[in-house]
């Protein structure tokens, strides 16, 4: 092994990885969008202990969070496409399961495993907002939903947002896990650039750096929102 | 072609796998060791009063949660060895398993500083006060009040991140170790890349199982230890 770094690899291998940075943001993004309401309703059927609904989340939150990412990786991108030839042979759809963009398989998994968290950030967000809340809201003639947008979700985000920004972080860095599903994101376009020279180090560095940048300006950016949405934070009844 | 999904690999492959568990716990039980130990240096580091120990501990646990585990695993697996042959060091035939601990060391240590640190400043001062007041020396008053008072603070999230280590800990299979998950890999390379969803699913259940006991043992740790904790129900 040689001693001392290939800069110019370094260098060069930077802008790879880089270009990987929109396919995880957008997984990233679209998972949020997907888990954000899933987990908040998911959430609420927990807490108002609905029948059916409140023992899956459970049995579904404790699954997701007591199994690592890496094997959900591999039963979705196993199980899905079992699951679409079965149903392409049905229907006689002429399509190949091995086309499909492993973008999709990414999705499943993220979003699955980020409403797990989800519903835990919201269920212990919405336990602080006090009933009453919800009673006064009524009392001054909100409907439920009106209730629900305007007084308690506000309340609930400015509650849960640290906990919203961990896992969003979380996922940023599952999301280097794409690589088994051979989605070219940041890890994998680095490790293919390294691979033909074995200069694994400088391209592990390159992802290190991508990394440590994009967890640090979303932290700041979840920093900012905190401090907006303060103003709805009641102070502590003195 | 024969059937796609058969149910009974799932329970043949169960078996096969727990013996492997033992490595999962050697790996984990060792760098939980360091990894504590790491954590208490580093949030010694954070609660003293010197400002540049304070920005490098509270600067490591930045970069440590921003990076992937399978990011620094590559790079302790890589680099490590290629900065110890500058010292005459030659790393290249150690086991995988010590590259591993290495990872997680550093990674479990980034999160018990944190853990340690809460925990500590969880507690109120005046109990160092009133344990000074009654004639405790500063030693006894560490290890009698403050320290029994922020281990039951940290348990709950001591238990949490050795669920998340260990969840972590299924990614050392990418370089070489045999645990579970390696097994589970081999397994199905074995079987020449066919039924590799039951194996995953057999797998998924002994992460399932393990996660759900050491959540359950947590639980029970707590309410053992929390028994001399009044200032919750008087307040």
């Amino acid at each position: 092994m040689s001693n001392g770094l290939d800069f110019e690899f370094l260098i060069d291998t930077f802008f790879i990885a880089l270009s990987g940075v929109p396919v995880a943001m957008i997984i990233t993004v679209i998972s949020l969008l997907i888990a954000l309401p899933l987990g908040f309703l998911l959430a609420l059927t927990r807490i108002n202990k609905m029948p059916i609904l409140s023992q899956f989340s459970r049995v579904y939150v404790s699954f997701v969070r007591g199994t690592p990412v890496i094997v959900q990786i591999f039963i979705i991108y196993n199980s899905v496409p079992l699951l679409l030839a079965t149903i392409f042979e049905k229907y006689n759809i002429q399509m190949n399961v091995y086309d499909v963009n492993p973008i999709w398989y990414a999705l499943i998994v993220f979003s699955l495993n980020t409403t797990a968290t989800l519903i835990e950030v919201f269920r212990s967000a919405i336990n602080t907002v006090s009933k009453g809340q919800l009673e006064a809201a009524y009392s001054v003639g909100l409907t439920t939903v009106q209730a629900f947008i305007r007084i308690i979700i506000p309340q609930t985000l400015v509650v849960g947002l640290p906990n919203i920004c961990n896992a969003t972080v979380n996922l940023i860095k599952a999301t280097s896990l794409g690589y088994a599903m051979s989605l070219p994101e940041i890890t994998l376009k680095a490790q293919v650039a390294a691979n033909a020279s074995y200069n694994y180090i400088e391209a592990y560095m390159d992802i290190f750096i991508i990394y440590l940048i994009i967890c640090s300006l979303v932290e700041y950016g979840f920093k900012r929102m905190e401090k907006r949405l303060r103003k709805y934070k009641i102070a502590p009844a003195a | 072609m024969e059937k796609y999904f058969d149910a009974t690999y799932i329970w043949e492959s169960i078996p096969t796998l727990i013996p492997y568990l033992k490595v999962t716990f050697i790996v984990a039980g060792l760098s939980v060791l360091f990894g504590s130990l790491l954590g208490l240096i580093l949030a010694v580091m954070k609660l003293g009063k010197n400002k540049i120990s304070q920005n490098i501990a509270h600067g490591y646990t930045t970069v440590l949660r921003c990076t992937p585990s399978i990011v620094l695993l590559f790079l302790i697996y890589y680099g490590v060895p290629a900065i110890a042959i500058n010292f005459g060091i030659n790393l290249n035939d150690m086991s995988a398993a010590f590259f591993v601990v290495i990872t997680f060391t550093l990674q479990f240590g980034a999160l018990m500083s944190e853990v340690i640190r809460s925990a500590y400043e969880s507690i109120d001062k005046g109990q160092y006060e009133a344990a000074v007041s009654v004639g405790l020396s500063n030693t006894q008053a560490y290890w009698r009040i403050i320290f029994p008072q922020a281990f039951v603070v940290a348990l709950p999230n001591f238990g949490n991140s050795l669920l998340e280590l260990m969840k972590e800990g299924a990614l050392a299979y990418t370089i070489g170790l045999i645990d579970v998950m390696g097994k589970a890999n081999l397994i199905i390379a074995g079987n020449y890349n066919s039924h590799a969803l039951e194996i995953y699913i057999g797998l998924s259940i002994i992460y399932w199982i393990l996660s759900i006991l050491i959540e359950q043992f947590f639980l029970k740790l707590e309410k053992i230890f929390s028994k001399g904790k009044k200032n919750l129900k008087t307040v």
